[in-house]
């Protein structure tokens, strides 16, 4: 496959460079909703209605940014996906109902109930929505260095959000006594809960603020990357963003190489549909997929997911 | 003086069950207390009540003379109140280190960081108990008695006023039990008052200067323990005319010397397996006759699990050959997960064993009829507490489900039985019950399977086997009948067969940190 493309043209620089500035647009609100996973899953709440919430925040930030302006518009977006994760937090945490199906759920009644409040608020046949795009902040010197200067430093706020919660959350995690706790809730509830860590709250906060990242995330789809809603505009990230994980063995910074790899993947397949190529590029979109259950299945040496993730607390049967 | 805990009529219910009826006890400040019971008799659940971990339904708590309405575990850490688990609550992927710290608010500066002192204190603490400590060790990869000190470590890093002790002598070679005794010792004798649940008789005697007696919930005595000999307990513990005669009196009695049968059921040559946790196997041969009993002693954590998954057919080695039949029985060391399906009931657990041999089935469908009278008949026989046919498996109490496994397993003995602790954490009468069934199993003439007893209780070991063989860090060291007595096998539990084990311990206790850098 690869040596077939070798015929094509070999791309320049400028091309290059702007095949990197379209990976990482596309992958940061991956990184975003995957971080944010990576936090709830490490309280061992894995959470399927991230792809609500990144449809929520999509819209609340159309709506946000049409009322207020394009920052008003990222807060309304993270404050919707913070929303629809407590409502699944509220059954799948508070009421101790199964994750994957509460999931589930939160997923299909979020596309859905988005859907009809955007065709009643703006109709069914109207114009493609016109919102104002958040700008991209230039750093001085940083987006001067050559090739992935701009792609790196010449993007908009969600980007550089990326940059700051990496090592934020990885500080957090394995330094703190907070993300011992967290992590211990993960493994273990039962070790946590006598430990005296308020199991249940733990795993509350942690599946909000999975639920703000991806709200962040569906913010950055409408006020970033499109200018516009469309219904199922998420178009799978948040489910993307669990493959992530995955990927990425529960770490920020694995996370974040993770993000980048399924973004690159992405542009890349954009690019050859561009160029024309001789490729059958989808291929290309399925390829971070092979690789997230080769991860799963250890073929990149061990990691293990959180031993207590999905699982009830307190137990059933009790 | 104050007592240090005060309880006056607690109770506590679990559904229709009262755990605890109207119980009152008292510990005072620097005494070891010992609290015996059946299994379901509570001695558990009023441990949790006093850490917090349960909140009593009626009835006073007093911690320090404070009246208290505990409800949190954090509150009665914070008023001093500790418990070691009997499975331990340890997250298995935390470094000792990192399982102390979540423990102890005093590890941790305002700002959310390890405190830097915290780690040297932890060390002077450790050396000051005696109490030798892996670290920097994640827990799953530590032997069962390390995870305990950690256990224990953990609970006194504070100010620690009341330890209480789940069953900490179920998991211990002997020579390790005197060693856990004597840190105790230390410890209630800097003030701290010790509450020490236990099922073994003579060691609580050895250890505790009071004894408390519970009975289906409900305080039947408490004695100092110098008045008060095993015989009046045990009768104290199931009511009156009890079992006692059946108690099993500590002594290395060989069943079954005679000849036994030629066949040999189950064979393992040279077999080599790894274990997620704990240690695997390595290099185990091992053959098994119809009708004989093979027993393995050993430490927890030894290769124990691996060795029992390799029988049970449930993990093939990674070198080496298992010659095993086509059906085995298991009874597992954990109770539910593995023994039980925790949401069927009593009937569908046993249907659930025994349907692929073919058992109470009616053409396609399964004979519920005999399944239920199966059921009840296990019940009654094992002494199921509040068991019947009919109810969901995960209501019982650890020690009943633990009776309901074996019970079950026995129904199904193939050819082989794979017995891994069968009486951990279980009362006297059902021990005495398990273990008169394995030797009636193993007399059954040519229907009887070839039994594997894995088990770290040594008595139990001598009681019922008729060869030995000890598993030493994965490896499986055969013990020649003269040596068929407690003290030379735990020498060899405890690796003085093979010289680095021996090294390995005397460094442990020099330096509570020498193995620190092991991980």
């Amino acid at each position: 496959m690869a040596r077939r493309g070798l015929r094509t043209p070999v791309p320049d620089v400028a091309a290059l460079s702007s095949f990197l500035v379209s990976a990482v647009g596309l992958a940061v609100p991956l990184a975003l909703a995957a971080l944010g996973e990576t936090v709830s899953q490490r309280a061992g709440v894995i959470n399927i209605g991230l792809e609500g919430s990144v449809i929520w925040g999509a819209l609340g930030g159309a709506l946000g940014s049409l009322a207020g302006g394009g920052y008003a518009g990222l807060l309304a977006g993270a404050l919707a996906g913070g929303a629809a994760a407590l409502v699944f937090a509220v059954f799948a945490v508070r009421l101790n109902t199964d994750q994957i199906i509460t999931g589930t759920a939160v997923t299909i009644g979020s596309l859905g109930f988005t859907g009809a409040l955007y065709q009643s608020r703006f109709g069914v046949t109207g114009v493609a929505l016109e919102l104002e795009t958040l700008p991209a902040w230039e750093l001085p010197l940083l987006s001067r260095i050559p090739v992935v200067g701009p792609a790196l430093f010449d993007q908009a706020l969600t980007a550089y959000l990326v940059y700051v919660m990496v090592p934020l959350l990885a500080w957090l995690l394995f330094r703190t006594r907070w993300g011992l706790a967290l992590r211990a809730v993960g493994e273990s509830p039962e070790a946590a809960h006598a430990a005296g860590v308020p199991v249940v709250r733990t795993r509350m906060l942690a599946a909000v603020f999975a639920g703000l990242m991806a709200g962040l995330a569906g913010a950055h789809l409408s006020l970033v990357h499109t200018g516009t809603f469309a219904e199922n505009m998420s178009a799978g990230k948040g489910f993307i963003a669990i493959a992530v994980v995955v990927l990425g063995r529960w770490r920020p910074a694995g996370v974040l190489a993770a993000a980048l790899f399924f973004g690159g993947a992405e542009a890349l397949q954009f690019a050859l549909q561009a160029f024309d190529a001789d490729l059958p590029y989808p291929l290309f979109l399925a390829l971070p997929y092979v690789l997230s259950l080769a991860a799963l299945a250890g073929w990149f040496g061990r990691s293990r997911a959180p031993e207590g993730l999905a699982l009830p607390w307190p137990r059933r049967g009790h | 003086m104050t007592a240090a805990v005060s309880l006056r009529g607690v109770t506590k219910r679990f559904g229709a069950l009262r755990a605890l009826d109207a119980v009152d006890f008292e510990l005072a400040p620097g005494e070891i207390h010992g609290l015996l019971g059946e299994n379901g008799a509570g001695k558990t659940t009023l441990a949790r009540v006093v850490a917090g971990l349960l909140a009593p339904d009626a009835g006073r708590v007093q911690i320090g003379g404070r009246e208290v309405r505990l409800g949190s575990a954090a509150e009665a850490r914070a008023l001093g109140v500790a418990m070691v688990h009997q499975h331990f609550s340890l997250v298995p992927r935390f470094t000792g280190f990192e399982n102390v710290a979540l423990f102890n608010a005093e590890a941790w500066t305002p700002r959310g960081g390890v405190r830097d002192d915290y780690r040297g204190r932890i060390e002077a603490r450790a050396a000051e108990l005696r109490l030798p400590v892996q670290l920097d060790v994640p827990v799953e990869r530590m032997g069962v008695a390390d995870r305990q000190r950690i256990e224990i470590l953990k609970a006194l890093m504070g100010e620690t006023r009341v330890l209480l002790l789940d069953e900490p002598t179920a998991v211990l070679a002997p020579q390790e039990v005197e060693g856990l005794f004597a840190v105790l010792r230390r410890v209630a004798a800097a003030g701290t008052g010790i509450v020490l649940v236990a099922h073994k008789l003579d060691e609580v005697l050895a250890a505790a200067g009071r004894v408390t007696v519970l009975r289906r919930g409900r305080w039947v005595l408490t004695r100092e323990a110098g008045g008060v000999t095993a015989r009046e307990l045990a009768d104290a513990m199931v009511g009156v005319g009890g079992v006692a005669a059946g108690l099993p009196g500590g002594g290395s009695v060989l069943a079954g010397q005679e000849a036994p049968a030629p066949a040999i059921v189950a064979e393992l040559k040279d077999v080599s397996a790894a274990s997620v946790s704990g240690a695997g196997l390595r290099g185990v041969s091992l053959a098994v006759r119809r009708g004989e009993i093979l027993g393995i002693a050993g430490v927890g954590g030894n290769g124990q699990r691996t060795l029992a998954s390799v029988l049970a057919g449930l993990q093939a080695p990674d070198a080496g050959e298992a010659v095993l039949p086509a059906e085995a029985g298991w009874i597992p060391q954990e109770r539910d997960g593995e023994g039980l399906v925790n949401d069927f009931t009593i009937a569908e657990n046993v249907a659930l064993a025994v349907h692929a041999k073919g058992a109470y089935r009616r053409g396609p469908w399964l004979d519920w009829a005999e399944v239920e009278e199966a059921a009840a008949a296990l019940v009654g026989e094992m002494d199921v507490r509040s068991g019947a046919p009919g109810v969901a498996a995960g209501t019982l109490s650890g020690g009943n489900q633990q009776k309901m496994v074996a019970g079950r397993e026995f129904l199904r003995s193939g050819k082989l039985l794979v017995a891994e602790s069968p009486t951990r954490g279980l009362d006297v009468k059902a021990t005495v019950a398990v273990r008169e069934r394995i030797t009636a199993l193993a007399k059954h003439g040519d229907r009887a399977p070839g039994i594997v007893l894995i088990s770290t209780d040594l008595d139990e070991i001598l009681e019922l086997s008729d060869r030995i063989a000890v598993m030493v860090r994965g490896r499986l060291i055969p013990v020649p009948p003269e040596d068929h007595n407690p003290a030379a096998i735990g020498e060899l539990m405890l690796g003085a067969g093979s010289r680095g084990g021996v090294r390995h311990q005397a460094d442990a206790r020099d330096r509570p940190g020498a193995r620190e850098t092991a991980g």
